[in-house]
């Protein structure tokens, strides 16, 4: 029981952290642009898939895999920012979503198309298992692990001591309030896509190799951790964000600990979530952290 | 009394925007609150009309305690409010703005929308003529068919007087009636605010700054500041209420604009 | 198939038929009340499977199953629209897509009461097969044996079933185009513009919001009804969260406040469904039939951008009433 709930946080720190991570990106497009993003999974999917193109048929090691999908995924954030969103901004909050979802199904579908509906793999000997006593990690989890704990300090450090996380954090906050104190809310609004396309480019590496095997639907099955994560934590709190993640991902695999009434089965985790993010829309929009604001 | 405010208080987040409201308004009166920006003047209305819920206290209207009701339900009951800044449907036009608010329409019940067609049009004819007639009488007939977007700032206020008329109501909320109307337009609302008591025995209660209006027209005024009601009573009453000039003090330098010395 | 065939053209009206309903479900909701559900295939699932239970399992008469069917869409809508209706527009975008997610999530996970991945052929469990569509296949039959003297010819499955799609759509849109115009409609018109002030002139708005919802999970129920006796064998793929896209991009081609253009819309993007996957000439050669799937789904995403950017009001809407600023 002991060993279970062992494993069971250590799986849970490790899937918190990536949700994490992720979550900061969406929460601070929600709280800047003012969009919901639903393509947002759809980033992490193309992730996914620009770092198996380098890892597995370019030969680059994974972590050099992970950098490459930061910079593409950034890249096709900024783009479509541009070319699609930007313009069509004074649409109204339906008409966004809808754009969304249609960019999302554009990605997704292209992905199909390209690089089939398969089931893929980075080239990473998944038979390994470490044993640390108490726990067992595998390869997958190692390296999200390895490389998590790098970024997590370094984009909390962004965010709280740079002038640019500052920044974003303040007009995410309140953006007439940062737009007269002389921020330039235009340019922070290209940064922040910039800056969740990176963090997606991360999280959806780290997914798919924690998850070991992976397809197109990667990241459409996410998206709602993501974006309950993004709930939880407060639409637009970069660090309610954060610390929303190591919650969800915790309280994810410690509910099918059998401790607790003989647990959940792992197949209804994410209905949890699910669940979660209803109730919190429903009951208290504004997450753990995040402020009442007016409906 | 018509309504009855007791006790009634409402936070944000921690500040009371209204801490101990207590007052009430005789029927076929016409009443005014004042006070300075940020008494908690809109507020009362909004817990008033129950398009917000009190922290505490108890609200009744002809009899009835109406403090948990909705505002729609309060409006059916015969409350109207009408808002600051107006909400006419500007995709509609004036005449079907009118005719949305027309009590009692089984055209708008489903089964009977269905099936009785010749009920709900003879009905729906029924509503045209009064809102027609109410048009007439706020003199915006001229405008029947233009859509509500496309009119003035105090047309619309007009408009939304004419709507809530519509509704056959007892008693009116008039949240700033004057403000953003051009001059020309505020004797003419004026008299239309006069005419809703004499002719349709309205009870009218009207949030205003424009002293001249409020000394004009009211029978009593109720006077707000930081949450809680500090005088009742009779323009000349309040007029010279040590606690009302202080409460005005520095802002307008006394009720009357500082005429007096 | 090719385009000559017309068989196609049958196949194309029947499919369109079908998702018409369904967007007119959507149109209720989301054009007349302003209520942005994306979830509406949960009621299409909902309805379904209930249906398909009640005879497998319980032995219940289609007929009777089809009213249970609509009665669990309707329940969906109840349990939804209580806490829901007073969501602001992208929040209740993001719950509804998460609940028929959830919907379809738990259908996958409860083999017991649904068959599973495996679908309706799998209700009665391991080893066996259930097919409920039997006595829809002998009601079709019928009409086809009274049709046959009038037309000279027997008609196939697929025209009747076209017939009788088509006749229930537009009898459904005419119904709605009156109720529309009435004093029912034009609460509605005003709650999608402004809902306080709807509600300061005595309106009991949630009371409107509510009976559109319901309305919309009804229509949904039927259309989820009527393809899954088309398609004869269903599984949860068959109701995936972008069907309801297809009836926003049903309603987004037409015009998406005119209600008569729903069936242009429908038969529009018909042609796209069916086209992608039984034509046969370039470019569409380039591809084989798994790829189709995917072609097919990134051509809506396209048109859906494309529509939204471009011509948001569709190709017959009125750009004045558009209500899509929000």
């Amino acid at each position: 029981m002991l060993e279970q709930l062992a494993q069971l946080t250590v799986n849970g720190l490790i899937t918190g952290t990536i949700l994490a991570l992720t979550a900061v990106g969406a929460t601070l497009v929600f709280g800047i642009q003012r969009i919901a993003n639903l393509a947002h999974g759809e980033f992490l999917t193309f992730a996914a898939y620009v770092a198996l193109l380098l890892n597995v048929f370019c030969g680059l090691n994974l972590f050099v895999a992970t950098a490459g999908a930061m910079l593409g995924t950034a890249a096709l954030a900024v783009l479509l920012h541009f070319i699609v969103l930007k313009p069509l901004s004074n649409r109204g909050l339906v008409a966004t979503c809808l754009i969304t979802v249609g960019l999302g199904l554009m990605l997704r579908d292209v992905i199909f198309l390209v690089a089939g509906p398969e089931v893929r793999k980075f080239d990473l000997d998944q038979t390994i298992v470490y044993d640390l006593g108490l726990i067992r990690i595998s390869p997958g989890q190692a390296v999200a692990m390895t490389i998590t704990v790098v970024v997590a300090p370094l984009v909390a450090y962004f965010l709280a001591r740079t002038t640019l996380g500052k920044s974003m954090r303040a007009v995410s906050d309140n953006r007439d309030l940062a737009a007269v104190s002389g921020i330039d809310v235009e340019r922070i609004g290209t940064y922040v896509w910039l800056l969740a396309g990176a963090l997606a480019g991360i999280g959806g590496v780290m997914f798919a190799v924690v998850q070991g095997t992976f397809d197109p639907n990667l990241g459409f099955y996410v998206l709602f951790l993501v974006f309950t994560t993004v709930v939880l934590g407060g639409i637009g709190s970069a660090f309610g964000a954060l610390t929303a993640g190591f919650v969800l991902g915790l309280v994810m695999e410690l509910s099918t600990w059998s401790g607790l009434f003989g647990g959940l089965a792992p197949k209804f985790k994410p209905v949890l979530a699910f669940v979660a993010l209803i109730l919190l829309l429903l009951y208290r929009p504004q997450g753990l952290f995040g402020k009442a604001r007016v409906l | 009394m018509l309504l009855d405010v007791r006790s009634v208080a409402k936070s944000f987040g921690g500040v009371a925007a209204v801490s101990d409201a207590t007052f009430d308004v005789a029927e076929g009166s016409i009443t005014s609150l004042i006070g300075p920006n940020g008494a908690g003047k809109t507020t009362v209305f909004n817990l008033v009309s129950g398009f917000i819920r009190a922290d505490r206290g108890e609200i009744s209207f002809a009899g009835r305690r109406i403090e948990r009701l909705s505002g729609d339900r309060i409006a059916r009951a015969g409350l109207v409010r009408i808002f600051q800044t107006p909400r006419v449907l500007t995709r509609m036009t004036v005449l079907e703005n009118m005719m949305l608010a027309a009590k009692d329409q089984p055209g708008e019940r489903l089964w009977s929308a269905w099936m009785t067609p010749r009920r709900v049009a003879r009905k729906e004819a029924e509503g045209r003529d009064k809102a027609e007639q109410r048009l007439a009488l706020i003199r915006l007939s001229h405008l029947t068919h233009e859509y509500a977007g496309a009119l003035s700032g105090g047309q619309r206020k007009l408009l939304e007087l004419g709507r809530a008329l519509m509704v056959e109501p007892r008693m009116i909320l008039l949240d700033e009636p004057m403000a953003g109307v051009a001059p020309v337009l505020r004797e003419q609302l004026l008299d239309h605010i006069r005419e809703l008591r004499a002719e349709q025995g309205v009870t009218v209660c009207i949030i205003e700054h424009d002293m001249d209006v409020v000394m004009s027209i009211s029978d009593r005024i109720i006077v707000m500041d930081d949450g809680t009601v500090i005088a009742d009573g009779p323009p000349d009453a309040i007029q010279d209420n040590p606690r009302v000039i202080e409460a005005y003090l520095g802002r307008s330098g006394g009720l009357d604009g500082g005429a007096r010395a | 198939m090719d385009l000559f065939n017309p068989g196609f053209w049958t196949f194309v009206a029947v499919i369109a038929g079908i998702y018409g309903i369904m967007a007119l479900g959507l149109y209720v909701q989301f054009s007349l009340a302003g209520l942005p559900n994306f979830g509406h295939v949960a009621f299409m699932a909902v309805a379904a499977y209930a249906m398909a239970i009640l005879v497998v399992r319980y032995e219940v008469p289609l007929a009777l199953a089809a009213l249970g069917g609509l009665a669990a869409a309707v329940v969906l809508a109840v349990v939804m629209g209580v806490p829901a209706l007073r969501l602001r527009a992208d929040y209740l975008a993001i719950a509804t897509i998460a609940g028929s997610e959830i919907i379809r999530y738990l259908v996958m996970s409860l083999p017991e009461l649904t068959g599973g991945a495996i679908g309706s052929m799998g209700l009665l469990g391991p080893g066996e097969i259930a097919l409920y569509n039997q006595d829809w296949q002998a009601f079709r039959d019928a009409i086809a044996g009274l049709v046959t003297p009038l037309l000279g010819a027997a008609p196939s499955h697929d025209e009747v079933t076209m017939a009788l799609v088509w006749a229930l759509l537009i009898g459904l849109i005419a119904l709605f185009w009156r109720l529309e115009r009435s004093p029912w409609g034009r609460v509605l018109k005003g709650i999608r513009e402004d809902d306080t002030a709807v509600a300061a002139v005595g309106k009991n708005v949630v009371h409107f919001k509510m009976q559109a919802l319901i309305i919309g999970a009804i229509l949904g129920g039927l259309a989820g009804l009527l393809l899954a006796w088309q398609i004869g064998v269903f599984s949860p793929d068959d109701y995936q969260p972008t069907l309801t896209f297809y009836a926003y991009l049903i309603l987004i081609l037409g015009g998406v406040n005119r209600i008569w253009a729903i069936p242009v819309g429908a038969v529009l993007f018909s042609l796209l469904y069916t086209g992608t996957r039984f034509l046969n000439f370039f470019p569409l050669s380039l591809f084989d039939p798994g790829e189709r799937a995917f072609l097919r789904l990134f051509l809506v995403g396209l048109l859906l951008v494309l529509f939204m950017a471009l011509r948001p009001e569709g190709a017959f809407g009125d750009r004045r009433q558009l209500m899509l600023e929000k």
